[in-house]
């Protein structure tokens, strides 16, 4: 259906994000695709050290799943800063990511869960996270395409992580979230992941400060220099919500929070 | 003055009236309304916050199936007149845009459809072409411009509306004398109320006798029908209102804008009934309904012992595109302009200004809030710089319990009161030595504990005079602000009490139960409340102004006396007995010597009813058991322009004090609320339950205006705060739990001694909750003088003092502040 | 625009079949279409929670959802919340003791959120309760009086 249409056709699954945009006429697809009644989708699973998640599996079902909880905490933690209940009882982890918008919270995470998407249609394929979010409002999923499932790597022993963030109200998008996993072995750093969201046009991977975390001791004070690292090695914007200046400080005093929560083993590999 | 514990009614908690059937999901508001026939509006926007209007094509959105017709500007000012305006020289608003838009989202078109998807489907085949115009996106702006920068050339080649500079007592001496000036800029931010339903209405109109039936959401339909009549070019008897519930208005839906207008004119054009309901886009920028945007130069004079002796403030206010209701909201600043404080010396300069913004309307406080947010701003900054305690410093200046009636400089009345009693009873409630006890604990660390404090005064039961005593020729002087009320005990000895406003989230029905049942004994469940609208034909000016509960009691009392009189006069021809010796209570009626005789309603009534001949001819005896009242303001006075003494327009003055505990999070440069606690005077209360939710409600939309609320706009007027997720409304993790208590002095000017309440809540809690982040943030010396205290803002005055760059954050004022002014 | 499709669908316990476009929204089918204005609308773009109703045994927004994604499905809405016999639910009589409603717009939404909470949580503390509602905004009450219902309710259900 999608590939027989002029390319503006959008698939449609928890419509949290696209419906919006719709009744707002901001969007206007030639053709809209419910994929609710594709059963097959709807799934959350184990499969090997992998947890699969397809596209139809709605946030409050990846919430409040004993495998995300118990092999990839950090995802069910997260969860506590996204929308609202009846949000996430119908919006999906993968309408999410494909709308893309640039203060949501998950794609921050996945990006350091180091998630792969797995997108179907014409040229079937699959897209590293750090591959998928291109822009605000602008993945990887083309036209004629959409996301059929996000492949999660369970997190391997001594490997965890957090996020946290600021939002203006409960509920809202960040204004600057940080997401950060990493393994911690004998109180060294290693193989580190930190994601922002909220505070650029798309969520990014600050590798600057991954690398220089690598092989550093998992303490108070690597928390800080890579803290200050991270704020003067990003570029926000500034918008009405907040300004470029107090979003790089909440990178500063985030990015601290987060490392520390980390460091000292409260970060979630299992909850 | 009865004794307040011998209420039978009055004071109690009872259960509403209304809410069984709003819980159920049936009571009726405007857009549950289906007619047979009935089409749908939608309208093409002003993209453009200041262009002229050249061309529009609409053929394609004409030959679209379903559509029934596509409503220019220039064709609407055919069938519809301007706008109901206050100021003179008028501003004309219409209400589609003729040949210039002056605002984005300013209506250019209608669309008419079988559908209001297709409406807007064809909305989306309009074309427009615009010349675009130089904007005027802020107040500075609008001081300096001409030329095509002009939003009304016809009233002259100036953006400002309006000057009006007032003195009243020996203000240049109270300054010239003062020991010390507290001298501070204010920037009070653009919000509104935004109740969850937007404006709305359906409207058929009736060909054979040129009659329009309104259902609609707009309040004050009484006296605004007169408006809207005009607008429309017919008679008032020509509209007729259903009255409607009403979700939420807190001003907003007061007055007649163009929703109104534009449905009866397509509905008259279709000759078919036409729904309009504004989406939420629509009234986030279009709802003629954003509140003051000011910024104020404000002085405080003090004498050597910490005296006030006199008040300066030299306001600009950005009205926006039009000017509907012109000085009212400043009207209602100077209604208690120097608070609860003893200050004979005020000076009041405003420019009001126009810009390319959607107009100002009334917003819980109109304007009040404003005045009370800068005066308890100066006394804080007061106490902070001859280092008093900023509640002993109020002390010191509040008016003692002997001065009422107290006349205030600009000659507005202030019945009763007793500031010390209100303050006394918060701090106890709030344990304040505890409070300060915690908030020496965090002293220093990261997170820290602040007071706040204000002392406001909460003037209610408006009179009409503040909308154009500082206009130098008045268009309109009214001064009538009448509530009416009818109630008959029905032939079984029922009650029924009938209403002339709609319910808005007030609690209309409940307190004319309350109410009625006080006078006649009977318990309120057993009163029956209904509403009538336009056709019911009895004066009602509505909620507005802190007004409704005192006016509806004075309604009830004059209608049941008249009853009373009747019931009495029944009894004793029956009993043949003398009136005096009849008397009333919860028993029935019964003869006060007590020789047994006893009537219940039913049989007073069944009599006065059934049974004429029983009686003697003449009026007295008039057949049936009604009574009609119609009430104006208990006390209010004319201006008079000679001396410039504004008159009483605000006399029935309740305060509050309200204290609250914040933590101010140094590190993120958030702020949370710990504990709060409001005491209010707002007289006799009627209904605990319902007063107190009023306060917390007011103190909600009070957060969202400190914490989070402000319309933004760039540099060519285009909205950035046009959705709900960007427009921030508080939700239930930023409103903390509120205690909430009374400290009654009651009002020797109305019926039961009430005062009003509606908007004490907001009227305190903006200048509380200041005071509260400030306090947390006296080692830094941060004092804030511009709303809202995002984490940005906090982070930047932070950041600021840090590097000592400045302690506080007072507003830029370019230099000079010279207004082209209009003449 | 295109054409109509059948909706079928249990509506309050009883079967409901209604025609209407793809396009149409739950919201206005609710309203327009089956009558049932209990639910109002609020935003439509999902902010505010006016229209919330329960769909398949969650609550979701209605004015997010196209009436057609309902088909073959359960919905509650407001009218559902009442007993057969007309009388209100003791979480709406909890309401109306708390003064948990003043203009009562918001309401319907902010019932079935709670009516959710209730199901889903029923120890519930009041900070838990708090953020339930977070997603319906309510203008009149401050939420305080909200919570205050719930909470009674929670530990009296039976009223």
């Amino acid at each position: 259906m999608m590939a027989s249409d002029d390319g503006s056709a959008k698939v449609l699954a928890g419509g949290q994000s696209l419906v919006p945009m719709m009744n707002f006429r901001m969007a206007s697809p030639s053709r809209l695709v419910d994929i609710n009644a594709i059963t097959e989708l709807d799934y959350i699973k184990a499969d090997g050290n992998a947890i699969r998640i397809g596209a139809l599996a709605r946030h409050n079902q990846i919430l409040g799943s004993d495998l995300v909880r118990e092999r990839c905490g950090v995802l069910a933690q997260a969860y506590g800063h996204v929308a609202h209940h009846t949000v996430r009882n119908r919006g999906t982890l993968a309408g999410n990511s494909c709308h893309a918008d640039p203060a949501s919270e998950m794609p921050a995470v996945l990006l350091t869960l180091d998630a792969t998407f797995h997108i179907d249609g014409s040229n079937p394929r699959s897209v590293a996270a750090s591959d998928f979010f291109l822009g605000m409002y602008t993945t990887a999923v083309g036209g004629n395409e959409y996301l059929r499932e996000i492949e999660i790597p369970m997190l391997a022993a001594g490997r965890r992580g957090y996020f946290d963030e600021i939002s203006m109200r409960q509920g809202d998008f960040a204004i600057c979230g940080v997401a950060a996993v990493m393994t911690i072995r004998n109180g060294v750093c290693s193989n580190a992941r930190i994601a922002y969201c909220g505070i650029a046009e798309h969520q990014f991977r600050l590798t600057e400060a991954e690398q220089w975390l690598e092989g550093r001791a998992a303490n108070a004070a690597t928390a800080l220099a890579c803290a200050d690292l991270a704020a003067s090695s990003v570029q926000p914007g500034g918008d009405v919500k907040a300004s470029s200046e107090y979003r790089r400080h909440l990178v500063r005093v985030l990015t601290g929070r987060v490392l520390e929560t980390v460091f000292n083993e409260s970060g979630l590999e299992r909850t | 003055m009865a004794d307040t514990n011998a209420r039978r009614w009055v004071g109690k908690s009872i259960l509403r009236k209304e809410d069984p059937k709003l819980l159920a999901g049936k009571a009726k508001f405007v857009d549950d309304i289906q007619l047979p026939r009935m089409c749908h509006a939608a309208t093409v926007s002003s993209i453009y916050a200041h262009a002229r209007i050249l061309a529009v094509r609409s053929d394609a959105a004409k030959a679209l199936p379903g559509v029934i017709a596509v409503v220019t500007g220039a064709e609407a000012a055919k069938l519809s007149g301007p706008l109901p305006s206050r100021a003179n020289p008028t501003v004309t608003q219409r209400c589609l845009a003729v040949d210039k838009v002056r605002y984005v989202g300013e209506p250019v078109v209608a669309v008419v459809a079988e559908t209001r998807a297709i409406a807007e489907d064809a909305a989306a085949l309009v074309e427009v072409d615009y010349e675009e115009l130089p904007v005027v996106a802020d107040m500075d702006a609008a001081l300096q411009t001409r030329g095509d920068a002009i939003l009304h050339p016809e009233r002259g080649d100036t953006n400002v509306y309006t000057v009006v500079h007032r003195k009243w007592g020996e203000v240049d001496a109270a300054f010239a004398n003062a020991a010390h000036i507290v001298k501070k800029v204010f920037r009070w931010p653009r919000v509104s109320a935004q109740p969850i339903e937007t404006v709305g209405a359906v409207v058929e109109y009736e060909p054979a006798t040129q009659h329009f039936f309104f259902y609609s959401n707009m309040s004050q339909q009484m006296i605004a029908s007169g408006g809207l009549a005009a607008a429309l070019k017919v008679r008032p008897s020509q509209l007729s209102f259903v009255p409607m519930y009403v979700g939420g208005s807190f001003g907003g839906k007061v007055g007649v804008y163009h929703v109104a207008i534009l449905t009866a004119i397509l509905a008259r054009i279709c000759c078919r009934p036409v729904k309009f309901m504004e989406d939420r886009l629509e009234h986030l920028l279009n709802g003629n309904q954003h509140g003051s945007d000011r910024r104020y130069v404000a002085e405080l004079a003090i004498d050597a012992s910490g005296v006030f002796t006199g008040l300066r403030c030299d306001v600009v206010d950005d009205y926006g595109a039009y000017f509907h209701l012109a000085l009212g909201s400043h009207g209602n600043a100077v209604a208690q302009i120097t608070g609860p404080y003893r200050m004979t010396a005020v000076d009041y300069k405003v420019t009001a200004v126009a810009t390319n913004k959607t107009q100002q309307g009334p917003y819980r406080g109109f304007g009040g809030e404003v005045a009370n947010f800068v005066l308890e701003r100066l006394v804080d900054a007061a106490s902070r710089e001859l280092k008093a305690d900023p509640i002993e410093l109020r002390r010191r200046n509040f008016l003692r319990p002997d001065a009422f009636p107290y006349t205030t400089p600009t000659g507005n009345l202030y019945d009763s009161g007793d500031y010390n009693g209100v303050l006394d009873k918060a701090m106890r409630m709030a344990k304040i030595e505890e409070w300060k006890a915690r908030k020496a604990k965090q002293r220093g660390n990261s997170k820290r504990l602040g007071i706040g404090v204000a002392t406001v005064c909460e003037r209610s039961v408006m009179n009409v005079t503040e909308f154009w005593f500082f206009e130098d020729k008045p268009l309109n002087p009214v001064s009538s602000s009448p509530e009416s009320v009818s109630i008959r005990i029905d032939v079984q000895g029922v009650p029924i009490v009938t209403i002339y406003a709609p319910c808005w989230g007030n609690s209309p029905e409940t307190l004319a139960a309350q109410l009625t049942a006080e006078h006649l004994c009977v318990d309120p469940s057993t009163i029956v409340v209904n509403y009538a609208g336009t056709d019911g034909g009895m004066l009602s000016k509505g909620p507005a102004g802190s007004r409704f509960t005192v006016m509806l009691a004075g309604a009830i009392e004059g209608a049941c006396q008249a009853l009373l009189a009747k019931i009495k006069a029944v009894a004793a021809h029956r009993w043949s007995c003398n009136e005096e010796d009849v008397e009333i209570d919860e028993r029935g009626v019964f003869m006060a010597a007590g020789d047994g005789h006893v009537m219940t309603f039913a049989q007073v009534a069944e009599a006065s009813y059934l049974y004429r001949l029983n009686f003697p001819k003449g009026d007295r005896f008039t057949t049936g058991l009604a009574a009609a009242y119609t009430y104006d303001h208990p006390c209010a006075t004319l201006p008079d322009p000679k001396t410039g003494d504004l008159g009483i327009f605000y006399p029935i003055v309740g305060h509050a004090c309200h204290l609250v505990l914040v933590e101010v999070d140094t590190e993120l440069a958030t702020v949370r609320i710990l504990d709060y606690v409001a005491v209010h005077d707002v007289g006799q209360v009627v209904n605990p339950m319902t007063m107190d939710g009023q306060i917390r409600g007011g103190i909600a939309q009070g957060i969202g205006t400190v914490l989070l609320e402000k319309y933004e706009f760039d540099e060519s007027g285009q909205a950035l705060t046009g959705s709900l997720a960007d427009y921030l409304i508080p939700t239930a993790c930023e409103v903390p739990d509120i205690r909430v208590s009374h400290f009654t002095t009651p009002s020797p000017l109305t019926s039961l001694g009430i005062k009003g309440g509606g908007e004490g809540g907001r009227l305190a809690s903006c200048p509380a909750i200041t005071s509260a982040i400030d306090d947390a943030l006296e080692d830094e010396g941060i004092f804030i003088s511009e709303l809202p205290v995002t984490p940005t803002r906090l982070f930047e005055l932070l950041r600021a003092t840090a590097s000592n760059r400045a302690i506080d954050e007072s507003p830029e004022v370019p230099e000079p502040l010279t207004a082209v002014e209009h003449h | 625009m295109s054409e109509k499709l059948l909706v079928s669908l249990e509506v309050n316990g009883e079967v409901v079949e209604h025609e209407t476009e793809p396009r149409t929204l739950l919201s206005t089918f609710i309203r327009d279409g089956l009558g049932l204005t209990g639910t109002h609308v609020g935003c439509e773009h999902g902010i505010c929670g006016a229209c919330t109703v329960v769909l398949n045994g969650v609550t979701v927004r209605s004015c997010l959802t196209f009436a057609v994604q309902a088909n073959g499905g359960k919905l509650k809405t407001v009218e559902g919340l009442l007993r057969r016999d007309g009388s209100l639910h003791p979480l709406q009589k909890k309401f109306a003791e708390h003064h948990a409603l003043q203009c009562g717009f918001c309401t319907p939404g902010m019932l079935m959120t709670c009516e959710e909470i209730c199901r889903n949580k029923p120890a519930a503390t009041r900070e838990e309760i708090r953020e339930g509602i977070s997603g319906n905004l309510c203008r009149c009450t401050g939420y305080q009086t909200i919570v205050n219902a719930v909470a009674d309710y929670l530990e009296n259900p039976h009223g």
